[in-house]
């Protein structure tokens, strides 16, 4: 039997895995070397460059895996290829923007805790994020526990698409509910052009790690969905 | 109309059917019960203040009460893969999930009217606003239900369903509780600054909207 139809990295994958890291220490150099101490908050608000880019890029994974959802449900009695990457696209998103939504929750408290005195506050935004991180964490758990058969993977795909509007509606509630929280304050934008770039690189250089990432672990599954057609082969065979 | 005779005769079996055997109702309530029970144990040092943590009682235990009930909810249709055969039969799919709903929906009612009354009872809370009181339940059971009733499907079959669904759908789930336990604690008089109309408006909308997206989500995902 040929095993043709694997899915490996292959030149984008190690291209990407190269410029990640090579922006990664661009990013890293110029938040730390080249853009100016904040003046008010100091050291602590270097810490907003990849909280930020962080934040910015989980939403976009998470986007993409409901987009991946969306692909499924629409194609996948259908197109049984295009069913597979979708869904392998659902897995890969979904778990990197887990990872970035970890990031933006630690390092978050972290900034909070010099420049507001606490850990954690109720305030909307975070609220949400912290909402989108368990609605996720939820989507990896039916990943993990639900079973791989086309079950699992429609309701995985399912939740989230349901997180849509789910999010919209937990965004409207919690803006309702916290009102009373102290707001973040969100400056007129970084004033100095160099914290503008040491910004620009590190949204960038977190995009180009998830991207990397994303692609290297869509890799596997295509290789897993790959193996599991092998042995349902050698079972039919087989008899 | 042939639909909706259909969709009459799916909530006529389930009703029917938990009539004869009171699995779902009898269990929930019960459960529903010793958690009224468990929470007077946890929080009633002072009687003064049931205003302002009863409303969040009565959804904790609505919420936990509701969830156990939908895991329950498609154990008749795992056996002989009887959701496949209602599927298969002339009723539109989105006809069996709205039958299904309804009948979640019709227990989580009947197991919540005694509770409720019990909690009012033995909270001493007095309800001054009827209406609203009534109408978010409503509207929080019909948010409950949907999307309960949507998952409760489609892990019918999981290995873990019982801790997977809460894991799914309590994410979803916070803003009907939000609103919820607001309405309820104008309902029963707290002291806070709060239009319930708002949140019945945005519950309402809350409704509508999964209204449409789970049909349209159940028709697919038993599909794909």
């Amino acid at each position: 039997m040929r095993t043709k139809g694997g899915f490996t990295p292959g030149w984008i994958g190690y291209g990407l895995t190269v410029a990640a890291a090579g922006f990664l220490a661009a990013a890293l150099y110029m938040v730390f070397f080249v853009a100016p101490k904040e003046a008010t908050m100091g050291i602590s608000q270097k810490i907003f460059y990849f909280h930020v880019g962080s934040a910015i890029n989980m939403l976009v994974s998470f986007g993409l895996c409901a987009t991946a959802g969306i692909v499924y449900l629409s194609i996948g009695s259908v197109n049984r290829r295009w069913a597979d990457i979708a869904d392998a696209v659902g897995v890969a998103t979904a778990e990197v923007g887990v990872t970035l939504g970890a990031i933006v929750l630690i390092t978050g408290p972290l900034w909070a805790r010099k420049a507001w005195g606490t850990w954690w506050t109720w305030e909307p935004r975070l609220t949400l994020s912290l909402m989108v991180f368990l609605l996720f964490l939820a989507y990896l758990a039916l990943r993990a526990f639900a079973g791989s058969d086309r079950f699992g993977r429609s309701v995985a795909a399912g939740l989230s698409i349901l997180g849509i509007p789910a999010l919209y509606f937990i965004h409207v509630a919690v803006d309702r509910w916290g009102g009373a929280h102290p707001q973040v304050v969100y400056k007129g934008g970084l004033t100095q052009i160099d914290m503008r770039i040491a910004f620009g690189l590190s949204v960038a250089a977190v995009f180009l790690l998830a991207t990397a990432l994303s692609w290297l672990r869509l890799s596997i599954e295509r290789e897993r969905q790959h193996l599991d057609a092998l042995y349902l082969e050698v079972d039919r065979r087989l008899g | 109309m042939d639909e909706f005779r259909r969709y009459l005769a799916i909530v006529q079996k389930d009703l029917r059917v938990e009539f004869r055997t009171r699995e779902i109702l009898y269990t929930t309530t019960l459960f529903a019960l010793l958690l009224v029970v468990i929470f007077a144990f946890a929080f009633l040092s002072d009687a003064g203040k049931s205003r302002d943590y009863g409303p969040g009682i009565i959804w904790v235990t609505v919420l936990f009460a509701t969830t156990v009930g939908q895991n329950r909810l498609f154990d008749r249709e795992r056996e002989n893969d009887c959701l496949w055969s209602l599927l298969l039969s002339p009723a539109e799919p989105s006809t069996v999930f709205m039958a299904k709903a309804t009948a979640q929906i019709a227990f989580a009612v009947m197991m919540q009217v005694p509770t409720i009354l019990l909690i009012l009872v033995f909270f001493d809370l007095g309800v001054t606003d009827p209406f609203s009181f009534i109408a978010v339940l409503a509207l929080g059971n019909v948010a409950l239900g949907l999307v309960g009733t949507l998952f409760a499907a489609m892990l019918m079959n999981a290995r873990m369903k019982e801790v997977l669904l809460p894991l799914v759908t309590y994410p979803i789930f916070v803003p009907v509780v939000i609103a919820g336990v607001k309405v309820t604690a104008v309902a029963v008089g707290a002291p806070i600054a709060e239009d319930p109309e708002v949140w019945l408006k945005f519950l309402a909308g809350f409704d509508m909207i999964f209204a449409v997206v789970t049909v349209v989500l159940f028709g697919r995902m038993v599909r794909a």
